[in-house]
């Protein structure tokens, strides 16, 4: 049978806040800085870790959290999260969110039973996917229960110093 | 090369219609839905030009069909053969849901098992990709007695060679034994689904509304029933995940773990461990920093990330050489041992053990989860399969002891005497049959509610039982762990414990099987 390889010309990354860059391939070490591309490069060592030289000067740059592709990067001590896409996982995922009815909200419920030590979030804050929005306590330990989604925070029944069952609601989100 | 002979002539025509049947005419329909066809995904899954078809021209099995239609197509809707993965062999079929639905024929089923006992006989691992409607209707118990066959194979290659199933579109009915007795299973978002009864049964027997996605995707698979290890938004990072996967494991359960050539000036020094443990033992912190910074950089693959995951499981590397992970999470559930986490962390150390990877424990366990809910639900029952799981592993088995370590839930996660071949512990750990507020409750009871002010007596008895109880010094200075270490050490002392184990044997007594409670 034929066993040619696909080629992949172009990846794409998407950031969390669905921002879309797209790279040709081969990867080329380059930036862009307005409209202009600056040629840069990556480098490592012991006394710095892994670095983007670019006119002399470094800039650190650390791989936090991979899994396939999917990343987060700390670069210049601020943190990035983006998926890695080629033409055609983007092409699906066109695809699958037409077929799919939007999730529109979002129930945060405690995991096991226990205290509520605090509430982190108001009425109408944002938050991120992974953002701590409770502190349960339960097995003699803070639990931070964290959002699963982005959004906006539109009801809170978890009230400080009162014991909550499994599975009841703590916060409401607006998936965004 | 002019190849003009007769023979030759049919030769070329049937090379034509099957590349022909390969081609884009079924593409579009399987593209449309989000997927690829079987045959993109075999090219995606082994190394250019190395894969080779096995039973490519076979047609479906020519007895009379009384009811319906079988359509006459070359390879009876699964595609079989072996290849390279990363330099090595495996071998791999590949349901193609184009022909019939993917539906298990009598012929598809035997290209099935004709590769499964290749892949046996030759000690490499195997991997199916699953896109099938079910059992062939039209052919009926023929069909149903080619699952049984496959079944057999797979539970006859357990332990042996590495099994690994990937759903990549339907599998319903019996089918879902069949990934359900791998050693891992891969899923898809959105375009992969594992039911027993497909919604239409459940609503008609049930009276129940549900959608496939909600009965059996991946999201439920992953995080509710545990039946899948590894989810993924789509195919092509399914399979690359997959490829990353395999490179962990050794072939078949002679052989170790392949070596991989490491960075070799990583320090094993690493003084950043020394801050993780909180002072407060309430406070959570995340085990994952712990093991990042314990092995060798991006280095670990975590199994059922999403499933009980108060228990961390995976792979990593140690100057290159594969290790399995089992770590408590103090991030959720206080990292307590549940009926889920421990059936999550007994089936990944039996797979370690039958494939000669050493055992890795990061321990840090308030201990089990109490409550009504968990004991009818049996967690006498599942805690003893983790339990049975470390204790019958002779793979070397090493422990780090972080913070917790009380009561029964010491004694499972491989302590010294359950078998374990090193067990350490962080200064910070606590060692005891229960934590200090238990403790003190049950032992100074009546002192506490006589006292004038017990509020006061309690935080000093407490205070007294962490001093003189909870701590590791006396677990170290009686001989029941090995050593109190630095935390900046950890690699150092575990590289050096493996180093040790290297050559470890141990005699098991002769016998069919244990009786693991299952």
């Amino acid at each position: 049978m034929p066993n040619e390889k696909p080629q992949i010309k172009k990846l794409y990354a998407l950031s969390s806040e669905n921002r879309k860059f797209s790279f040709s391939l081969p990867l080329k070490h380059t930036i862009k800085v307005g409209k202009r591309n600056y040629d840069v490069q990556i480098k490592s060592d012991e006394k710095y870790g892994t670095y983007i030289l670019w006119k002399n000067r470094r800039y650190p740059l650390e791989i936090v959290k991979s899994s396939q592709n999917k990343y987060e990067i700390l670069f210049n001590d601020i943190s990035y999260t983006f998926n890695v896409e080629t033409p055609f996982s983007l092409q699906r995922m066109k695809v699958l969110s037409k077929h799919k009815g939007k999730q529109e909200k979002e129930l945060v419920k405690a995991p096991m039973p226990g205290k509520i030590i605090d509430v982190l979030v108001r009425e109408g804050s944002q938050v991120l996917k992974g953002e701590p929005v409770v502190i349960l306590e339960a097995m003699k330990m803070q639990n931070e229960i964290q959002s699963t989604v982005n959004g906006l925070v539109t009801s809170i029944s978890a009230r400080p110093n009162t014991n909550v069952m499994k599975d009841d609601i703590l916060v409401e989100i607006k998936v965004e | 090369m002019d190849l003009a002979g007769k023979a030759y002539k049919a030769f070329l025509e049937r090379q034509e219609a099957l590349e022909k049947q390969y081609s884009t005419k079924n593409a579009e329909k399987q593209h449309s839905k989000g997927k690829l066809t079987a045959h993109e995904r075999i090219t995606l899954l082994f190394d250019p030009g190395t894969f080779e078809e096995i039973d490519a021209f076979v047609t479906p099995a020519s007895q009379p069909v009384e009811f319906g239609k079988v359509e006459r197509t070359f390879g009876d809707g699964v595609i079989v053969g072996h290849g390279k993965i990363n330099g090595r062999l495996v071998f791999a079929y590949a349901q193609d849901f184009t022909i019939m639905g993917g539906s298990l024929g009598l012929v598809h089923s035997k290209k099935i098992t004709k590769i499964q006992e290749m892949a046996l006989k030759m000690g490499a691992p195997i991997i199916g990709m699953m896109d099938s409607g079910g059992a062939r209707i039209q052919e009926g118990v023929a069909s149903l007695s080619g699952y049984a066959s496959i079944f057999q194979n797979i539970i006859q290659s357990s332990g042996i060679i590495p099994q690994i199933s990937v759903i990549l579109g339907p599998a319903a009915g019996g089918a879902v034994y069949s990934p359900a007795l791998t050693d891992f299973v891969f899923m898809v978002n959105s375009t992969s689904y594992m039911f027993v009864t497909g919604p239409n049964v459940v609503k008609e027997v049930l009276n129940e509304e549900v959608s496939s996605d909600g009965l059996g995707g991946a999201e439920v698979h992953a995080r509710k029933s545990g039946v899948a290890h590894m989810i993924y938004d789509d195919e092509e990072n399914t399979i690359l995940a997959l490829k990353k996967f395999l490179s962990y494991l050794p072939s078949n359960n002679v052989e170790n773990p392949p070596i991989v050539e490491t960075n070799s000036n990583e320090n094993d020094i690493i003084e950043k461990l020394r801050d993780i443990v909180p002072d407060d033992p309430n406070k959570a912190y995340d085990v994952k920093d712990v093991i990042n910074l314990v092995v060798d950089k991006n280095s670990f693959f975590e199994t059922s990330e999403l499933f009980a995951p108060n228990l961390i499981t995976g792979f990593a590397r140690l100057k290159g050489k594969t290790i399995g992970i089992v770590a408590n999470q103090p991030k959720v559930l206080a990292g307590v041992l549940d009926i889920n986490s421990s059936t999550k962390g007994a089936r990944f150390i039996r797979f370690c053990d039958a494939f000669n990877i050493p055992i890795l424990t990061f321990e840090d366990v308030p201990g089990f989860l109490p409550g009504v809910d968990q004991e009818h639900a049996g967690i006498i029952r599942h805690g003893a399969k983790l339990l049975f799981a470390y204790s019958e592993a002779t793979v070397p088995k090493i422990t780090i002891i972080l913070r917790k370590a009380y009561g029964g839930a010491f004694i499972v996660m491989n302590s010294k005497f359950l078998g374990g071949d090193f067990s350490f512990a962080w200064p910070t750990a606590e060692i005891a049959v229960m934590g200090p507020d238990g403790a003190v409750a049950i032992l100074y009871k009546r002192e506490i509610s006589e006292s004038k002010n017990p509020a006061e007596l309690k935080k000093e008895l407490v205070k007294k039982y962490r001093d003189k109880i909870a701590n590791p010094f006396i677990a170290d200075e009686s001989g029941y762990i090995d050593e109190v270490i630095d935390p900046a050490l950890t690699r150092k002392k575990i590289l050096s414990a493996l180093e040790a184990l290297n050559n470890k044997w141990v005699k098991v007594p002769a016998r069919k099987h244990g009786n693991m409670p299952l």
